[in-house]
């Protein structure tokens, strides 16, 4: 439709000024699954030439809503209008052809190939098929115009995660995406490479591009957008309002109720020493860690900053016991750990929640009852080997559940239907209970609203004050910030020393994370 | 039309619809099956006569349709057991072999005591098929090798050895044909006086029991399930991933030489190049026509038997290939999956505006 005509201008927008019709208008959406309310009268108004934030909850509709604007999902009644048009859109090839565009969190992009021919790959599935070398041409332009360097003949799995976004940008660009939607965008990045995201997204915005900006950080909201839009359980409740006339703190009472800022947690009595990593060296795929030692106290939490992908998962799956190491010592007091396997590992005290509850840690077609028993079968407590005891396997659940405040299900509900949020709490259930020594989370609050995040916090909290030792492996620097009296930063495989005091403050983190150690 | 419809997937799926899209899809297959059958030139008045009288309500036909039904339990039972834990064990015929090799071996050697000679066969070919299926487990295990090309391939290697053997020295010196010495009285599943019912059924039934407790009362079979499930869960949590594995693949294996066993003791009398065909199809068809349930695998397989029972005589009086039994069931398996879209799925019309 419009595709063609915003391609061809320089810089690179669409030539919109605000004033004309809104770029998108979602208009009384109701969406249902099976039954479930998604989305209920909810609405979406966004202008050309704007930055604009979309907040909520997990399970607020942020998602669903931006969804039925790509087209993947239908919507049960409702109008979706782009640019004063009422267009029907069937499929997120409509919507492609309408000219919007969507970043998502988990980027569309083929690893193997380069980013020329990904771009190639993707303006052939909307029938426009071009060689490589015209596609290596125009990701040069882009990249050009958007200020910032792109090799276009970089393979995409050898690149940084900042510049797989940049390929994603300039490809949903390409594809003539006059609307721009960015989901979490910064949830991946550096300090300094989300300012830099910013900038572009506001530079789109001056070039007359529309573009939504999801996101769970009221600061980038409150720095970077002109409107916000406020979602909670299925309804717009704060409909593109005026960032200027908008407070951070009403923001937050729309969206998540009302919640207090949270207080620094206050460091409780730290015991003996719990677990020791002496000179750890991990080799898998690309990623090495190298050379880790690390000392961690009953009743402390040491934060682990760092972004993603510089050896967090090795050191997790390694102190899991599904990684061997090349070198070091693993100790749990004075317990060699380094060759036991996953059982032993349990059985010393020492529990894992993984960043990939639903992948590493739940089992999805199973009950709650079931998953919280996996781990108690050996000890007998659910009947002997020849005889589960089904009854006493529930009852475990039951209590648990309640325990733990888990809503939305009991002990025969499918783990696959919990939110985020209950689900992590059942796996804390199970990991926190009788005879954990050592805790070893890895971003436990990811994707978590912010009530759940503070519930599940909370929990480890309150183990590590009965005398636990845990260690947080975050990318949230607030979270590290909060929970942890000492912090060290885990870069491109290597560990620093721990900040503690006056030193752990975010610039001196942030530093440690993009030092090229 | 389509394009105004909608699939959206269930949260959860009801039970009586879940049950009510099997029977759908059952009836499907066979009422295609039936279809197919007429097309043949058999009347439709006949293929009754064949498929349910001759089959199931005259003595004679039941009796040939439980007969043909133990050694379906045992590889049904088979395949379901490495299904629990996500093995694709596809030489279940190599396993049989294997099963009724070992069996054979014992009676023509004359192992032991007369009295025990019929137990020493039988769990000499739970050994042999549990020996044959390891050999995939292990590569599998420790290479990481895909236990569908293994298992299949150890199957044809299986088949060659048969060969070797009655081509070779046990070929039976009485007939000069290439099937072994007919087994020895003591060597025989006994008749229980109903057609050509043997005690084999008793194993069967046992078999059924023991899997049932296996997957639905012990522990490992909660574990299995995890397995299944999300392997990768499982490892992570330490559960003994490894030691169910392999107690259920190696139970797969070891039923699968048991059928091989009943069959050449409670049928043939013999090793011979024929026992061992079709039922690596069929095992596939009734594990999960049965979703590697043990009791609903019993009822399957009885099905299967009759369905094999009149394909028999199909092939004798209609002259039609007994293929068609092969057809027959994957015809109705297919139904059955493609019917589970509408368990998983609701179809409803595109609204718009």
């Amino acid at each position: 439709m419009t595709q063609g005509a915003t391609r061809s201008q320089t810089p690179s927008g669409p030539q919109k000024k605000a004033g004309q019709a809104p770029a998108l208008l979602l208009r009384d959406i109701d969406k249902a699954f099976d039954g479930k309310t998604a989305l209920s009268g909810a609405s979406f108004r966004l202008d050309w030439g704007e930055v604009h934030a979309l907040v909520g909850e997990n399970g607020a509709g942020k998602s669903t809503i931006m969804n039925v604007a790509t087209g993947v999902y239908a919507p049960d009644h409702g109008e979706v209008i782009v640019d004063g048009r009422d267009v029907p859109l069937r499929s997120p090839v409509d919507a492609v052809a309408a000219g919007i565009g969507m970043v998502h969190q988990h980027f569309r992009l083929v690893g193997r190939f380069t980013v020329a021919e990904n771009v190639a790959l993707a303006l052939g599935g909307i029938g426009r098929r071009i060689g490589i070398g015209k596609a290596a041409q125009l990701v040069k332009r882009k990249s050009a115009e958007l200020g910032f360097a792109l090799d276009p003949e970089a393979r995409v799995e050898r690149i940084s995660v900042a510049e797989q976004q940049r390929a994603e940008i300039i490809k949903v660009l390409l594809l003539g995406a006059g609307i721009m939607i960015l989901d979490e965008p910064t949830a991946v990045l550096t300090q300094q490479e989300a300012e830099a995201l910013l900038s572009m997204a506001r530079r789109l915005a001056q070039a007359g591009h529309a573009v939504v900006l999801i996101t769970h950080k009221l600061q980038e909201v409150a720095d970077h957008c002109d409107r916000i839009t406020v979602m909670a359980q299925g309804r717009t409740v704060l409909d593109a309002a005026p960032m200027a006339q908008t407070s951070l703190a009403q923001v937050t009472r729309k969206a998540f109720g009302e919640v207090k800022e949270q207080e620094p947690v206050q460091p409780g009595t730290l015991g003996g020493e719990l677990l020791r990593l002496e000179n750890l060296r991990v080799r898998h795929g690309a990623v090495t860690l190298d050379g880790l030692n690390l000392s961690l106290r009953a009743g402390e939490i040491l934060g682990i900053a760092g972004v993603g992908g510089n050896g967090q998962s090795e050191l997790v799956a390694c102190l899991n016991g599904l990684l061997r190491p090349l070198d070091g010592k693993i100790f749990l007091a004075d317990e060699d750990l380094t060759a036991a396997s996953p059982a032993k590992r349990r059985k010393a005290g020492l529990r894992v929640v993984p960043a990939d509850r639903f992948d590493s840690a739940l089992v999805r077609d199973m009950t709650l009852s079931e998953n919280l028993a996996l781990t108690g079968l050996e000890s007998g407590r659910f009947g002997p080997w020849w005889g589960l005891s089904r009854r006493s396997m529930k009852r475990n659940a039951e209590n648990s559940l309640k325990e733990f405040n888990v809503l939305g299900g009991g002990p025969e509900t499918r783990a696959s239907v919990l939110s985020g949020g209950n689900a992590q709490k059942v796996l804390l259930a199970r990991e926190l209970a009788a005879g954990t020594r050592v805790v070893v989370a890895h971003s436990p609050v990811r994707g978590l609203d912010l009530r759940s995040a503070r519930a599940v916090l909370n929990l480890l909290v309150a183990s590590a004050r009965q005398g636990a030792a845990c260690l947080l492996i975050s990318e949230d620097l607030d979270e590290i910030l909060r929970m942890c009296g000492s912090a060290a930063v885990l870069n491109r495989g290597r560990l620093s020393p721990p900040l503690s005091g006056a030193d752990l403050n975010p610039a001196r983190l942030g530093e440690l994370m993009v030092g090229h150690a | 039309m389509l394009d105004g419809t909608l699939l959206i997937r269930r949260q959860a799926v009801p039970g009586w619809l879940g049950a009510s899209c099997y029977a759908g899809g059952l009836c499907f297959g066979l009422g295609l099956s039936a279809i197919l059958l007429v097309s043949m030139g058999i009347s439709l008045e006949n293929l009754y006569q064949e498929f349910v009288v001759q089959t199931f309500l005259t003595s004679q036909g039941l009796g040939q349709t439980v007969t043909a039904t133990v050694p379906l339990i045992l590889v049904g039972l088979g395949m379901s057991l490495a299904m629990r834990v996500r093995f694709w064990n596809i030489g279940i015929e190599g396993q049989l072999w294997c099963g009724a090799m070992a069996a054979t071996w014992i009676s023509i050697h004359d192992v032991g005591p007369e009295p025990l000679r019929l137990l020493l066969m039988m769990l000499a070919a739970m050994a042999a098929g549990a020996a044959w299926i390891g050999i995939g487990l292990a590569l599998k295990l420790f290479w990481s090798v895909s236990e569908v090309i293994s298992t299949l391939l150890l199957g044809s290697i299986a088949f060659f050895w048969v060969q070797h053997m009655l081509f070779g020295a046990w070929r039976d010196t009485v007939t000069g044909f290439a099937t072994s010495p007919s087994f020895d009285p003591a060597e025989r599943l006994v008749l229980l006086g109903w057609e050509q019912v043997h005690s084999g059924i008793w194993i069967a039934l046992a078999a059924v029991v023991v899997c049932t407790w296996l997957t639905g009362v012990s522990r490992f079979g909660l574990l299995a399930k995890a397995i299944g499930a999300n392997p990768r869960a499982a490892r992570a949590t330490g559960l003994p991933v490894i030691a169910a594995v392999s107690l259920f693949v190696l139970g797969s294996g070891a039923l699968c030489g048991l059928a091989g066993a009943v069959i050449a003791a409670g049928t043939e009398y013999r090793l011979s190049q024929s026992i061992g065909a079709g039922y690596l199809f069929s095992g596939i068809v009734i594990a999960f026509l049965a979703r590697a349930n043990p009791l609903a695998v019993l009822a399957v397989a009885f099905v299967l038997g009759g369905i094999t029972t009149a394909g028999g005589v199909l092939k004798v009086f209609y002259g039609i290939s007994e293929a068609v039994v092969l057809l027959v069931q994957g015809l109705v398996l297919l139904s059955v999956l493609a019917a589970q879209l509408f368990a998983d799925y609701r179809l409803t019309e595109r609204k718009s505006g």
